[in-house]
Parts: structure tokens; C-alpha cells; sequence
């Protein structure tokens, strides 16, 4: 395990004016972005194509740096987060490896199997650490299935089960519902509540889908290259959206007037702060 | 059995090259899984090829040409060859797609520019070498045929010491750095975000397989070489659904392809390498029939 590391129920996620520019780019990916995730607490980031939010989910696992600002993860450098597996990652499906000849166990157990160099074996530890984290997610039966064969939401699952196993306590998403029905966006809700009942992990999810935000998160954000707001989610009025997405109709359609009325059933105060996250879901698609 | 009578009544003149088909197929059934996972297949190819050009260059420079330390030399040079081509197909496949780790999006340009450039180089290199031979009075080099489809005939003990050292260390490599290169392999930017060195443990993928291609290219030539880092594992998929699984069966299926292979040329009286590769084909038909007879 991880000494010195408080791993007790999670942590904290803090992004301090942050700016980051790709090589090469003229423009800033992100500019002056600041967050705050409490330790336990689900943060939503949702906003249009290109408007940073893989980026900014790199920043937070480690992989780049930022140009400006810091970012640290339970007290950590984010590089040093990553090393220590502090941070779980759970890619998009269509960025995974699905044609290896591999069972979910074993896509569960690869940053376990990675943790180990050498001749060792993962041993009998290992093993109940997958078949823990596997039962927290609801997939204790599918452990010996070729991981290639899962659907969209069984996938995400198994990925969940592989940050949980590893002992992260950050999780990180990144659009989790691609690809999944409406009845899967019915378990992803009930998947993150049990994720809070039974691990407690601080989680950040990305998505475009408002659903998935909603069903999830205590508190949103929205991020177009700088943050435009970053509250609970009844605060996510049809006017913030339609200035977060501007530039996605755009880019479809050509530039556009954005009717916030159309969408006004979203700001139904009923929604409010004291709701079980799970009980969010559905707004928007009434 | 001709077979028999080649091994029996002629002294150790032909274990080497069979021996050495052998090791060298192992080397290839070992490799191949991560290669056909990897979809490096193709830059098997090119370091094949590259190889060629080390050939060329090699002979004109008056390298390893019948003595053994000549051979030796050859082969350093064909390593550095091998080893420069593979790297440079991965930086320049990189360059061009600029994408996250493990995505090969430029690749196919890239191999198809090396692989084209240093044939070309190789084969204007191997003409002019072998006219400096005939006019200065040395020996000729090998037959520019011996060299693109291998002569294993003219395999020796030390290339199968070399050929076993290389499986022993590419084995150990691999079974060592197991775990961090399977998640590195399936999920490249999830493993990095989980702290596993990808691009170090890609490049040392790259090199290893350089390395046992360019071997290869000793007893297979430089055409098939790449064939058996293929076969193998590609035969190996379609029979088992476990990474383990696959593992077994591609050393099953080289060892299998190896000895047919070699039968197949004493008997018929065929080149080994080309029987291997024939061999190892079969296999791999087999494999797809058994798969079809099994699903319908």
C-alpha cells in the first residue's frame, strides 16, 4: 500500500489557475481554470467538443503538465499521484484494448499485474482485491468473460473495478456513457450511488451528456477553454448551456440563435441540493 | 525417409540448420503474440528490409564473407540496421500523427518509405559489391537469392548459439516485464495514466523484435523473416481465447511449423525457409477451417 498517503474515504482534487497550451497551438487549451473537489465528492465537467475537457482530465492523471497554475491531487504533484496510483482512470471504451484475448479479471488486475516487475505473482491478496472490487461494481459473475465481449455499461463497470481494485481514490471518467441505452444511464446513477455508499471515492466525470452529469455529480462545472460555472447542478440554467455549447451548434450548423425557453423545463426547482444524486437523472429528457 | 538419412549419415553438417530453424521459429512464436497485438506486423517488415540495406552495405565494405568473425560483424551491423530502422519507422510514424501513446496512425507511410528506400539501397549496394569482387579477384558474394529468402545450409554452430541467446534473453524479457507490458500493449493510455513507462516499454518491444527479425533474416532471408513474427500468434488467436492460451499454442504452432517445415524441405528438396513459412501457412489455414467447422 501507499504509506503516508491518507487513502481513508478519499481525497482532494485542486486545479489552481490553470492555463495549458498543446505544442505547437496557437491557442490556449485551457486558460485560468480553477477547481475544487472535496474529498467524497462528485464533480461533473461538462462542455462542448474541444473546449478542454480531456485535457483537462490529463492534467489531473499526470500525463501532461500545466503551462501556468498547479494541480494537485490528495496533497500530491500529479506526477507523483500517478506513480503512487492515486488516480483511477477509466478511458473512453473506444480507446481500450478490447481485441487482446483477455478475461475481465485480468483487465481488472493489469495495474496490480504492472505494479509488480520481475518473476512475482500476483497472489491470493490480489486476487480477493479483484474480487472485491469486482462485487462493488455488480459484476462478481462476468470475472471470467473475455473482456472484448462486455457492453457499453458492463465495460465501464469492469473499468470502475480496476480503478477501485487498484486502491485510487480519485476516479476519473471520461465520458462514461458513450454508448450506453437509456436503461444503462438508469444503472450508471445507481453504479455512482453505490460507488459513495461503498468506497467513498472522490470522482471526477467528463461528458458531453448532461445526463450522465446529472445522474452522478453533487456539483458541476462547465468548461469551454476557461470555466464558465461551477455549482450545483440546479444552477446549470438553459442560459449557461446555451453559452457553454455555443460553439458546438455552431460548428454544426453555422452560427445560430440559441432559444433558452425551448429547454426551460430544465430549471425545474424541484431539482434541488438536498436530492439523492441518483434521483437527478432525467433531467433535461422529460 | 530422407529426413533421417540427412540427419544420420552426415555428421552434425545438418543439426545446425535445423537446429537453428528451430530456435529461430521459437524466437518468432514468442515474439509474434505481442507483435499481431501490437500490429507491429508490418514493421517486421521493414526492418526486414532495412536489413537489406545493411547487406549491401556491409558487402561493399568488405564484411562477412565466409570467415566466421566476418559473420559476426555482418550480424552487429545488421542489429544496428534493424534495430536504427524500427526506431526510426516508430519516430517517423509518430511525427506524422502526433497522436496520444501507442497510436500508429502514420505508420504504414512510414514502413512503406523505409522498406522501399533501403530494398533499393541494398540492392544497388549488393551489384556494386560484387563487381568490386570479381574486378579486385575476392570471392563473390553469397547469391543475391541466399540473401532474400535465406540459405540455411550455410548455418552454423554460432547462429544457433545466437539464436538461442537471443530467445533465451527475449523470452526473459518479455515473462520479467509482463505485467507492465500487457496493460501497455491493451491500453496504452490507461496504463499510462496508472504510471507504466509505455513509450520506454514500446521502444524495448521495438528493439527486441528488431534484433530476433534481423536473426531471422539469417536463416529465413530477408522476404519470410517477417512472416514467422506473424504466423504464429495470428494462428494462435483463432485457437484460444486466453492470453496464456495463445502464448502455448504460438510456441506449438512454431515448433510444429519448424519441424514440418524442415521435413517438408529434406524431403522434397525445397529451401528450409520458404518450407517454413509454407508450413506455418498451413497451420494457419488449419486453424481458420477448425474455427469455421466449430462455429457452423
Amino acid at each position: 500500500m501507499h504509506e503516508g498517503v491518507p487513502r481513508d474515504g478519499g481525497s482532494e482534487v485542486v486545479f489552481d489557475s490553470v492555463s495549458f497550451t498543446y505544442p505547437g497551438a496557437g491557442e490556449r487549451a485551457l486558460t485560468d481554470v480553477s477547481i475544487g473537489v472535496r474529498a467524497g465528492e462528485h464533480l461533473g465537467i461538462v462542455g462542448p467538443n474541444g473546449g478542454g475537457k480531456s485535457t483537462l482530465l490529463k492534467l489531473l492523471v499526470g500525463v501532461l503538465v500545466p503551462a501556468a497554475g498547479r494541480v494537485s491531487v490528495a496533497g500530491c504533484e500529479p506526477g507523483v499521484a500517478r506513480r503512487e496510483r492515486l488516480v483511477g482512470y477509466v478511458p473512453q471504451r473506444s480507446e481500450a484494448g478490447l481485441d487482446w484475448p483477455i478475461s475481465v479479471r485480468q483487465a481488472v488486475a493489469l495495474p496490480l499485474a504492472a505494479g509488480r516487475t520481475g518473476f512475482t505473482r500476483g497472489g491470493a491478496q490480489e486476487r480477493a482485491r479483484v474480487d472485491e472490487a469486482l462485487g462493488v461494481v455488480g459484476i462478481t459473475d462476468l470475472g471470467e468473460r473475455r473482456i472484448g465481449t462486455l457492453s457499453g455499461g458492463l465495460f465501464l463497470r469492469a473499468m470502475i473495478a480496476r480503478a477501485v481494485a487498484s486502491g485510487a481514490c480519485v476516479l476519473a471518467l471520461d465520458e462514461p456513457t458513450v454508448g450506453v441505452d437509456a436503461e444503462g444511464q438508469q444503472r450508471f446513477a445507481d453504479l455512482m450511488r453505490r460507488l459513495r455508499e461503498r468506497v467513498g471515492l472522490t470522482v471526477v466525470i467528463v461528458s458531453h451528456d448532461l445526463r450522465a452529469i446529472a445522474a452522478g455529480c453533487d456539483r458541476v462545472a462547465c468548461l469551454a477553454r476557461t470555466l464558465h460555472y461551477h455549482d450545483a447542478p440546479s444552477g446549470l440554467t438553459p442560459q449557461v448551456l446555451a453559452q457553454v455549447f455555443r460553439h458546438d451548434v455552431e460548428g454544426v450548423f453555422g452560427a445560430v440563435h440559441i432559444d433558452a425557453h425551448e429547454a426551460a423545463d430544465c430549471d425545474d426547482p424541484s431539482h434541488g441540493h438536498g436530492q439523492p444524486p441518483g434521483e437527478l437523472r432525467g433531467r433535461g429528457d422529460a | 525417409m530422407r529426413t533421417i538419412e540427412f540427419l544420420t549419415q552426415n555428421g552434425a553438417a545438418y543439426w545446425w540448420p535445423v537446429l537453428a530453424a528451430l530456435l529461430t521459429t521459437l524466437l518468432g512464436g514468442v515474439l509474434s503474440v505481442a507483435v499481431v497485438l501490437k500490429r507491429l506486423a508490418f514493421i517486421g517488415q521493414g526492418v526486414s528490409h532495412a536489413a537489406f540495406g545493411g547487406v549491401g552495405l556491409a558487402l561493399l565494405a568488405g564484411v562477412g564473407v565466409g570467415s566466421a568473425a566476418g559473420d559476426l560483424v555482418l550480424l552487429l551491423v545488421l542489429i544496428v540496421f534493424g534495430v536504427g530502422a524500427a526506431l526510426g519507422i516508430d519516430l517517423l510514424a509518430r511525427s506524422r500523427s502526433a497522436r496520444g501513446p501507442g497510436a500508429a496512425g502514420g505508420a504504414d507511410t512510414a514502413i512503406g518509405i523505409v522498406l522501399a528506400v533501403s530494398m533499393a539501397m541494398g540492392f544497388v549496394l549488393y551489384r556494386l559489391a560484387a563487381r568490386e569482387a570479381v574486378a579486385g579477384g575476392r570471392p563473390a558474394p553469397p547469391g543475391i537469392e541466399s540473401v532474400l529468402f535465406g540459405d540455411i545450409l550455410s548455418v552454423g554452430p554460432i547462429d544457433v548459439l545466437i539464436a538461442g541467446a537471443t530467445l533465451v534473453a527475449g523470452a526473459g524479457v518479455l515473462w520479467g516485464y509482463r505485467g507492465p507490458r500487457g496493460f501497455a500493449g491493451c491500453e496504452p493510455e490507461a496504463a499510462e495514466a496508472f504510471g507504466v513507462r509505455v513509450r520506454a516499454l514500446e521502444r524495448l518491444l521495438l528493439v527486441l523484435a528488431a534484433v530476433a527479425i534481423v536473426v531471422a533474416v539469417r536463416t529465413a532471408g530477408v522476404v519470410l523473416a517477417s512472416a514467422i513474427f506473424v504466423l504464429p500468434a495470428a494462428t494462435a488467436l483463432r485457437l484460444s481465447n486466453r492470453l496464456s492460451g495463445v502464448m502455448v499454442w504460438s510456441l506449438a504452432v512454431a515448433a510444429l511449423g519448424a519441424i514440418g517445415g524442415v521435413v517438408l524441405s529434406f524431403e522434397a528438396g525445397w529451401s528450409t525457409g520458404p518450407s517454413i513459412v509454407l508450413a506455418l501457412g498451413a497451420a494457419y489455414g488449419a486453424a481458420r477451417v477448425w474455427n469455421a467447422l466449430r462455429a457452423g
